[in-house]
């Protein structure tokens, strides 16, 4: 993976990242944020939904339908924001604990989320009357928020690979 | 200036040695803070976008607006305290950085901005409450403040590019060149007292 990066690192879209790195990684980091900024509260809506702490004006298909499409779209802007990150600056996001553990994360929670969508979609009432209502199920909204939240905690912590110690890459260079 | 002596004072506190001296806490901080302001701009824009009449146009704005911004208001005082404690670290660095002004000039205008609304469109909330299209000064509330969000992101984001840890307690690992790594480029001048930090 090292030599991947550093590869990466000398092709010509990285190096024109690096060679404008003091407004380009900026503006793609903002933008990346604002990405995240829309699919948390996107999640956020539909889990309250499911806690029927917010939204209970709304069924749960209607709320889905108002922010899924948006959850989508912004998974589609940090997927784009994200690659022209690791492009610009290859050692310092592939050689990291931080990166990997949350590319993980986040193939679990979009399996989760797109998962759900499907099964709202085939099993609507079903859903509205009666697993809505479940403990399990609101158990698990809680759980898939706390993974999003640990998403954007690991992506932060790229730049500070360093707490893991033994465990980040970066320390066995 | 009494300004210069507060500064240097918060940043000589115990609190701010404490956080500077670990490893985690800085780093913690900075990512809590980041989720908070996922959840302060991802709420702000659900509302901003009702009020621009592009989406949940069907609904009560009164009540979309008593469901969630209780939730923005919970996010936002986490981000001013983790952002606070932040500042403390290196108060005077924070103090006198462009974007860390830039970025409070722009929190306090979107506070007048809140209060703009409250005195125009607020006011006649009745009549427009299930409106799909709300009153003129509604939309301009709501652009400006989606505006000055994004800013405020970018803003934040420019901080950490523009300072320097003030004291770095426990340096990389022996035998790994990190800030190498998080550098990357020519324009790479920080020497081994400015450690480039939060990237």
């Amino acid at each position: 993976m090292k030599q991947f990066a550093e590869w990466l690192s000398t092709t010509s879209p990285s190096v024109f990242i690096q060679n404008h790195n003091s407004w380009v990684i900026p503006t793609i980091q903002s933008i990346h944020i604002v990405g995240i900024g829309v699919v948390m509260g996107s999640v956020f809506m539909i889990y309250l939904r499911i806690l029927g702490w917010a939204g209970m004006d709304q069924t749960l298909r209607q709320t889905t339908s108002r922010f899924g499409p948006w959850l989508t779209g912004g998974l589609y802007l940090m997927l784009v924001t994200g690659i022209l990150m690791v492009v610009g600056e290859p050692v310092r996001e592939l050689v990291t604990f931080s990166f990997w553990l949350k590319m993980f994360l986040v193939a679990v929670s979009t399996l989760i989320a797109a998962g759900f969508q499907i099964t709202l979609r085939k099993r609507e009432r079903l859903w509205e009357e009666t697993l809505v209502n479940r403990r399990s199920i609101k158990g698990l909204a809680v759980l898939t928020f706390l993974i999003w939240a640990s998403i954007i905690i690991l992506g932060r912590l790229i730049a500070y690979d360093h707490i893991w110690g033994s465990w980040s890459p970066a320390t066995k260079a | 200036m009494k300004i210069a002596a507060f500064l240097e004072w918060l940043a000589a506190s115990g609190l701010a040695a404490r956080i500077r001296d670990s490893k985690y806490l800085f780093p913690l901080l900075e990512s809590t803070h980041v989720f908070g302001l996922a959840l302060v701009f991802g709420t702000i824009a659900i509302i901003d976008l009702r009020l621009l009449g592009i989406a949940s146009t069907q609904r009560s704005f009164q009540r979309m607006a008593s469901d969630i911004l209780k939730w923005t208001w919970a996010a936002f005082a986490l981000t001013a305290l983790t952002g606070s404690l932040m500042f403390i670290t290196n108060a005077p660095v924070y103090y006198h950085n462009f974007y860390f002004r830039t970025k409070m000039l722009l929190l306090a205008l979107s506070g007048i901005n809140m209060l703009v609304f409250e005195l125009t469109a607020g006011r006649t909330i009745h009549g427009w409450d299930r409106a799909p299209s709300p009153p003129r000064a509604g939309k301009a509330v709501a652009a400006l403040s989606l505006a000055m969000w994004i800013s405020i992101i970018f803003m934040g984001r420019m901080i950490g590019f523009t300072t320097s840890r003030a004291a770095v307690a426990a340096p990389p690992p022996a035998g790994v060149n990190f800030d190498d790594f998080l550098q990357g480029t020519p324009n790479d001048s920080g020497g081994p007292t400015t450690t480039p930090h939060n990237k």
